[in-house]
This record gives C-alpha cells, sequence and structure tokens, in this order.
C-alpha cells in the first residue's frame, strides 16, 4: 500500500441556475433550477513517501478540489484516500496533525498579531516539542530571510513576506505530508527561489511528501520529479518529468546574429532540412526552430553558416510549459507517446 | 486522551486563542471605548424607557419596576458576556462565506472551539458592568429572604444564563451553513426573541410564551431566575429549570453545529 | 443641450445603481424574509407590553388603546423603511476600506448610498407596507385618519425616509473615526430608538425630556408621521410638521455633505 493511495476518487457540485437581470433574480424567487457539475471524476492516484509530485492542470480542472479532498476538508461524492493510513476525512483531525497545508490565495496567519505570535500560537496548537520548535523556528528565520518582519502583523506584510510566513507555518509541526496550492502565485522571481530552495531542503532532509499545485512552471521543473496532470477532472497523464521531457520538449530555436546572410541561398538549404521552420528570416537575423529527434544542432549551424559569416548565435530550449501549454490546447494527447517512441527509435537508428 | 487531559487543553487552548484576540483588539481597536459606550448608552436608555413608563403606571401584570430591571439587566449582562468572551459565534458566518473555516478545519484543533474563541466584543465591558450594576440594585432594592443556599444559587443562575445565551447565539448563527450570504440576518431575528424575555413571559400569549421558553429558551435566562429569585414561585424547585435548560440549549447547539459543519464539508463553498 | 445630457447621464448612472440594489435585496430573498420577521418580533413584543400596561387602563398619557395600537404600527412602518442591512451597507463601505474605491467613480457618493438605500428599500419597504397596511385594513379598532390627514401622512412618511437616510449617513460617516466597529451605529440606534418615538410615544416623557426630543431631528422618524395619522394635530398643524421634516432633510444633507469633504480631505491625505 503506498503512502497516499486515491482510489476511484469522484465530486460532484450541486449548482444553481440563475437569469440576469433584474427578471431572473424575481423569478429565482420563485422557481429554482439545478445543474450537476462533476469536479473530480474517479482518479487513481498512489504517492509514495517523500516523493514530490506536481499537481497541474488548467483552471477549473479539479485541482483545488481534489486538495481539499486529500486535507479532509470537502467529503468526496465516492471513492476512497488513504494518507499514511488515515481517511482524511473520517479522522481529520488525526489526519491534521501530520499535514501542512499552504493555500496561495487565503493564509493560515492571524491576521493581527505580529508572525512570531502565529508561530507561538502554532506550538501550542500542534504540541510541538520546545527543541523541535525552536530548531525550526531558527533553521526557517534563516533559510526564508524572515528576520526582518517577525514582528510585523500579517495584515502589514507584503505578498512575498506572506507566503514566506506561511510555508513556515505549515512546516513548523515537521507534517509527513505538505499541500502547497499556488505557493508562489503573483510572487517575483527572488522570492520563488527561496521558496523553492525552502520546499526542496524539506522534502531532502526530512523526507516530506510534497503535493504542489500550480501554473508556474518553474516551480515544477525545480522541485518535481513526478507530474500529474488533470483536466476536466479526469487524470491525463501520470509519470516522471524526464519522461515527458524526453518525449515532447524536443523541439529548440537557434538565433543567429549574421553579418550579412545570402537568404536564397539559405532558403534553399533550409527546405532540404527535415522538420526545421523558420522563425526569423532577416539579413542579420537567423531564428531556427527544430526538432533534435529529426536533425542536430550542428547540422543546423553548420547550414547557417555556409550562407554567412555568424557573429553570435544562442539556443533557446523550451521547458516543459510547451508541453503543458500543447496538452492544454488539446493538440497533443498524451497517448502520442506510444507512436512517437516508435518514430523516435526508427530515426536514431537511420541515422546511425 | 483522558477528559481531564482534554478538558485541560481545551481550557489553554481557548485561553491562548482569546488572549490572541485580545492582543489583536489592543493593537488595531483602540476606539473601543465607543462600544462599550454605545453599549452603555443601550442599557441606560432601555432603563429610562421602562422608567418612564413606570412613572405613570406601579405595575406590570404585578411585577415592579426594579423587578423588571433585573430581568432587563440579566438579558444585557449575558448578552455582554457573550460579547466579551464568545463573540466568535457571530463571526462564523464570515469564516464560511469567505472561506475561512478551511483554515480552521485543518488544524488539529475542534473547530467549535475555535469559532468560539475567535472574537472579542469590547462593547461586552460595558453590557457587563451596567448590568452587574443594574442586577445589584435590583436585588437589593426589592423585599426579599435572602439565605447562603438562595446567594450561591444566584451565582449558578447567572452562569447558566451565560450557558444558554452563548448556545443560543451559536445555534442561530449556525444559519450560516444554511443561508448563504453575507446580508444574513437570521442570527440577529433570534437575538431579538430575548426583547420577550425582558419583561415577564407571563403577559405575552401562550404562543408567545412557548416560543421564549422552549424553542429559543431565552426565558431560563431572565424570568424563570426573577421568579426563583423574587419569591414569586409555587415550586421550591424552580431554580433547576434554568440548568437543565442550559444543557438542552448546549446540545442543540453542538448537534446544529455538527450537521452544518457536514454539510460546509459536502458542498465546499 | 450639455447640460441635459450630464444630468440624463447621471441620472441613469444612479438609477441603475437603484436597480442593482433591487436585485441584489431579491437575490438573498430568505435574508430578506428573516430580516422582516426580525423586526416584526419587535413589533409583537411592544405590543403585547403595551397590552399588558394598558390592562384595566383606559387611557395613558392622554393617549388610549386603540390610538396606542395604532401608534405602534405606523412605528414600525415608519422604522422598516430603512432597515439595518441598509444601514450597515453604509457603514461597512466606511468600515472595510472600499469608499476608496468609490472615490475613483464619477458620482457623488452621498447620492450613490441615497439611490442603492431607496432601491432597496422599495423591495424591503414595499413589502413591509402592504402587510402591514392589510393588518391596519384587517384589524379591528385601529383608528382610520380622514383623506387630507392620510394624503399628509403618506408625504410625511416619505419625509421620514428622507429624514432618516441623513441620520444614517452621518452616522455611517462617523465609522471614519472608529476603527473597525459598528459602536457607532449601535449607539445611533439607541439613540433614534428612545428620541424618534419609536420605543414609547413622547407625550410619556416628562415635558423637559419631551421639550428635548422635539428639537432634535429623530422625532421626524416616528412622530412626526404617527402624530399626523392620529390626527392629533390640524392640517396646518400638520403642514408645519411636514415643513419641520423637510428643513431636516436639507439640514442633515447638507451636514452630510459637510462631513464628507471633510472625510475625503482625510482619505487624500492619510491614504485611507
Amino acid at each position: 500500500m503506498s503512502f497516499i493511495e486515491i482510489r476511484q476518487l469522484t465530486k460532484q457540485f450541486r449548482q444553481a441556475v440563475k437569469e440576469p437581470g433584474l427578471a431572473g433574480a424575481v423569478k429565482h424567487l420563485f422557481s429554482q433550477k439545478y445543474v450537476d457539475k462533476t469536479a473530480v471524476a474517479g482518479i487513481n492516484l498512489d504517492i509514495e513517501e517523500g516523493e514530490t509530485v506536481a499537481y497541474v492542470g488548467p483552471n477549473g480542472a479539479g485541482k483545488s478540489t481534489t486538495i481539499k479532498m486529500l486535507t479532509g476538508i470537502l467529503v468526496p461524492s465516492s471513492g476512497t484516500i488513504s494518507v499514511g493510513g488515515i481517511d482524511p476525512y473520517r479522522n481529520r483531525m488525526e489526519n491534521a496533525r501530520t499535514i501542512g497545508a499552504v493555500f496561495g490565495q487565503r493564509t493560515q496567519l492571524w491576521w493581527d498579531i505580529p508572525i512570531s505570535e502565529t508561530f507561538s500560537l502554532l506550538k501550542d496548537i500542534y504540541e510541538i516539542p520546545e527543541p523541535l520548535y525552536k530548531r525550526n523556528l531558527e533553521q526557517f528565520i534563516e533559510l526564508l530571510g524572515m528576520k526582518d518582519f517577525l514582528h510585523l502583523t500579517a495584515r502589514r506584510l507584503s505578498l512575498g513576506q506572506r507566503m514566506r510566513a506561511d510555508l513556515a507555518a505549515a512546516l513548523l509541526h515537521n507534517p509527513r505530508t505538505v499541500y502547497l496550492d499556488e505557493p508562489t502565485i503573483g510572487l517575483d522571481i527572488a522570492v520563488k527561489q527561496r521558496i523553492r530552495e525552502f520546499i526542496r531542503a524539506s522534502n531532502q532532509e526530512r523526507g516530506t511528501t510534497v503535493m504542489l499545485t500550480t501554473h508556474d512552471l518553474g516551480d515544477i521543473e525545480d522541485l518535481c520529479s513526478r507530474l500529474v496532470i488533470i483536466d476536466q477532472g479526469s487524470l491525463i497523464y501520470d509519470g516522471t518529468l524526464a519522461a515527458v521531457k524526453d518525449r515532447f520538449a524536443r523541439e529548440r530555436v537557434i538565433h543567429f546574429q549574421l553579418e550579412k546572410a545570402d537568404l536564397p541561398a539559405l532558403r534553399e538549404a533550409l527546405d532540404r532540412m527535415p522538420k526545421v521552420t523558420a522563425e526569423k528570416l532577416e539579413r542579420q537575423h537567423v531564428s531556427l526552430r527544430f526538432d533534435r529527434f529529426h536533425i542536430t544542432a550542428s547540422e543546423v549551424a553548420s547550414a547557417v553558416m555556409r550562407c554567412g559569416e555568424v557573429i553570435d548565435f544562442r539556443i533557446d530550449e523550451p521547458g516543459i510549459e510547451h508541453v503543458i501549454k500543447q496538452v492544454y490546447e488539446g493538440r497533443i494527447s498524451l497517448d502520442e507517446q506510444h507512436a512517437d517512441k516508435q518514430t523516435a527509435a526508427g530515426t536514431e537508428a537511420n541515422r546511425r | 486522551m483522558s477528559i481531564l487531559r482534554s478538558t485541560r487543553r481545551t481550557l489553554f487552548l481557548y485561553r491562548r486563542l482569546f488572549s490572541t484576540q485580545l492582543k489583536a483588539i489592543l493593537e488595531y481597536q483602540t476606539d473601543f471605548f465607543i462600544m462599550i459606550i454605545s453599549a452603555v448608552l443601550t442599557q441606560l436608555l432601555g432603563i429610562v424607557f421602562l422608567w418612564v413608563v413606570y412613572n405613570r403606571i406601579p405595575d406590570i401584570n404585578g411585577w415592579t419596576f426594579w423587578e423588571v430591571v433585573f430581568m432587563y439587566a440579566m438579558i444585557y449582562l449575558t448578552e455582554g458576556f457573550g460579547s466579551l468572551f464568545f463573540e466568535g459565534t457571530w463571526r462564523l458566518g464570515g469564516l464560511v462565506n469567505r472561506g475561512e473555516l478551511d483554515v480552521m478545519l485543518l488544524r488539529p484543533v475542534s473547530p467549535i472551539l475555535q469559532v468560539l474563541a475567535n472574537g472579542i466584543g469590547m462593547n461586552g465591558i460595558g453590557n457587563i458592568v451596567i448590568g452587574f450594576i443594574m442586577i445589584g440594585q435590583a436585588l437589593t432594592k426589592v423585599d426579599l429572604h435572602w439565605s447562603f443556599g438562595k446567594l450561591v444559587i444566584a451565582i449558578l443562575l447567572i452562569i447558566t444564563a451565560v450557558a444558554i445565551r452563548v448556545s443560543i447565539n451559536l445555534a442561530a448563527n449556525t444559519s450560516a451553513f444554511w443561508i448563504k450570504n453575507a446580508g444574513n440576518a437570521f442570527p440577529i431575528m433570534i437575538h431579538n426573541l430575548g426583547e420577550f424575555a425582558k419583561y415577564p413571559i407571563t403577559i405575552f400569549s401562550m404562543g408567545i410564551q412557548l416560543l421564549v421558553a422552549v424553542l429559543v429558551p431565552f426565558a431560563f435566562v431572565s424570568f424563570f431566575p426573577a421568579y426563583y429569585l423574587f419569591d414569586k414561585s409555587t415550586s421550591p424547585w424552580i431554580w433547576l429549570a434554568p440548568p437543565v435548560a442550559a444543557i438542552y440549549c448546549g446540545a442543540v447547539a453542538y448537534l446544529l453545529f455538527r450537521i452544518g459543519l457536514r454539510k460546509y464539508e459536502s458542498a465546499g463553498n | 443641450m450639455n447640460a441635459w445630457l450630464r444630468l440624463s447621464r447621471s441620472w441613469r448612472a444612479y438609477s441603475s445603481l437603484a436597480t442593482r440594489s433591487m436585485q441584489n435585496t431579491l437575490a438573498y430573498r430568505l435574508s430578506y424574509v428573516v430580516n422582516f420577521a426580525s423586526s416584526f418580533v419587535l413589533l409583537i413584543a411592544m405590543y403585547a407590553l403595551w397590552n399588558a400596561i394598558y390592562a384595566g387602563r383606559e387611557e395613558l398619557a392622554g393617549m388610549s388603546w386603540a390610538q396606542m395600537k395604532t401608534y405602534l404600527i405606523i412605528s414600525f412602518i415608519s422604522n422598516s423603511l430603512l432597515s439595518y442591512y441598509s444601514e450597515t451597507r453604509i457603514s461597512g463601505k466606511i468600515l472595510d476600506g472600499s469608499v476608496s474605491a468609490d472615490l475613483l467613480k464619477p458620482l457623488d457618493f452621498q447620492k450613490a448610498r441615497l439611490a442603492e438605500t431607496l432601491g432597496s428599500t422599495v423591495i424591503e419597504g414595499g413589502l413591509t407596507v402592504i402587510i402591514t397596511a392589510t393588518v391596519l385594513a384587517a384589524a379591528s379598532g385601529i383608528f382610520k385618519p380622514d383623506f387630507i390627514h392620510s394624503l399628509l401622512f403618506i408625504l410625511s412618511v416619505l419625509a421620514s425616509l428622507l429624514v432618516k437616510f441623513g441620520i444614517v449617513y452621518i452616522a455611517g460617516l462617523l465609522c471614519f473615526w472608529s476603527t473597525g466597529s459598528l459602536g457607532i451605529v449601535w449607539a445611533r440606534m439607541a439613540v433614534t430608538s428612545l428620541f424618534s418615538g419609536a420605543l414609547v410615544p413622547l407625550s410619556f416623557f416628562p415635558s423637559w425630556l419631551e421639550k428635548l426630543s422635539l428639537v432634535l431631528p429623530f422625532q421626524g422618524i416616528v412622530h412626526t408621521p404617527a402624530s399626523i395619522y392620529l390626527e392629533e394635530v390640524n392640517v396646518w398643524g400638520a403642514l408645519g410638521l411636514l415643513a419641520l421634516q423637510c428643513a431636516w432633510v436639507c439640514v442633515l444633507w447638507l451636514c452630510g455633505k459637510l462631513m464628507w469633504s471633510w472625510a475625503v480631505r482625510q482619505i487624500t491625505i492619510h491614504g485611507g
């Protein structure tokens, strides 16, 4: 049995349907109509202790609903969840002792008291032993750079400061599992990096299982070994990040800065090269997009160098964002991975 | 966890959460004098109204001025305790509508405790002080037979009165689980039923008497204690009624909260 | 031409505010019913209390039981035209700071709040009036005034609504000085309750208190319309009272305006 085991998890909501305007409001007084909406449709998921899982999907896909059910604050319509052997809904308080959570838009800090007081209060609530509390607090203050605002009330904090405090609050009691729902939303890059390092440290040093929902694909690259994608209530991908990148993040773009390109010659060369598209074709700037499974970077570069003097160049490696974007847009179905596997293997064999 | 240990932990956590609210209010709401004054004003003006009426009549249904003042004061006194120590009940609506209840559910602490300890209303101080003054005055101005037992029971009746008031507040505010909007006036409506209990309920129709004695038992906050203390009762055991009512109210409030919470957890927000 | 255009456009802005307020009030239909029930409870309590007070007595302070019954119902109508919910909407905006968003809108804050209040009053007050008017017509022993007095009464009720708005608005603005509590609103309610005659007719007061109440604006909310309805004044007297009400409406409106511009200066200097 895995640490977190989810079987056939389903959640449906009833929503009232109301027509707009004054007439609709009056009508609603007399007859109410409802419609059933399925947020999560029978998903199965296994997570081992110590894993860092990215739980990704477009807005409204069912991410937050799943997390709420995992933390025990929302009851499933059907299906089972087990976290460390505990049913989070039926044994909510027992489960609560072992989890930490950060919900991006909401804070668990008390609004009108200094952050340090919040931490002290949490120590009493989670019954954290004094030496552990002291050690964690010192380490967190250092890692998250909180010394400057420890004495401020949550109300007075900037978003970045608040998120750091929330993160510290979530991990103060050494939970076995931590759920992060959009923890870096709206933050600047410096704070994002600090937060990612902090989460990574917690996972590596204490073996905390991390489940992260985010739109920020930089978070995923930095923190997670596993990627689970949910769309319209169902899981459409569950596998390692590396596998996804190998399969789909195959495209590269090389930008060349040239002295004076011989464009007609270049165009001719492009026609002969498989799966290369020109993003920009000017006398002094050329950008070419190619599929690395079909042609190598050096082949592309050689072709360009034959058509003009190259002053400078740079290679862009589009990250996981590109893939996810395509999945959201429905352009790749992740079953294609089987088909492409064969194509890639075939091409490689041919080249040799 | 043994009963003793969990009781101690509950009281400890209540004290911690409550002092948090106190610190917060001392930090921000430096105007709580306005609140205290407004509470004092409200109570005093209510008694002025009584005085204006009693200026023209000697009694209402056999109840004299100070006896009615006692009932008034019990209503306000318990409201004061409710505001000062359990203001959180009135904030339940906000917690539910803004999804802040979720944060409480994530903690290994009883949600009811967190809700009860979630606020502090300084106006309670005004109500408590004036309430005690008025009760003191009433008990001295009315001619009654005092005994040590009666004194002990009087204190007990004040405690049960507070318990009943807080339970009714909590029960009324659980309506937030069903009425999901910011302008929920149901708790205020229930609170206003206390208006009836400012007067001897015998002046009202049977329907109202049942309402205020059985359904929303405010009568046990003011009327029945007065009934006992002013020796108007035929039965010497009448003083047992308010404690029984307190247990009944507490149980109903607890049940309503749990049912409402289950609904909250199935529908999300 | 331009002035007409501007006037009609701003009229449309305010009336759409009013309509939206109506919609909102309807949307919370259960809450409205509960709101109504809530104030109805107070009416019943008062009614039963006075019934017991009048037990075995013909008249008190010059009022018979029939007149008293009528008085209580009129008082209820006059008072419930502007509900607690409407009032806390105004003070709420100031307490939670959303008033600074209103500063950005090309609307006069005072007029906008009046538009919103009128919007919800149409629904809340409208239903209240219908229900209680039905009760009035059906119940026995209720005093019914002659035509002229009825007409003047209706005008007086409308004026009382504006007087109440003026008071409520100023109390709401006073919340600028409170740091987050409704204390000022509660104090206002207590003071208004007593001095408007909502709790007890002003004629019951000892004369010094009665004289004090008559110089305050609160009596315009209940005492004035009730006096007109009960024909305690003749037509000229009624017109005089109406004029006094209108004078108070103007005074309160101007005070509100002054306080608002003072408050705006505070916000823009101190940053809300």
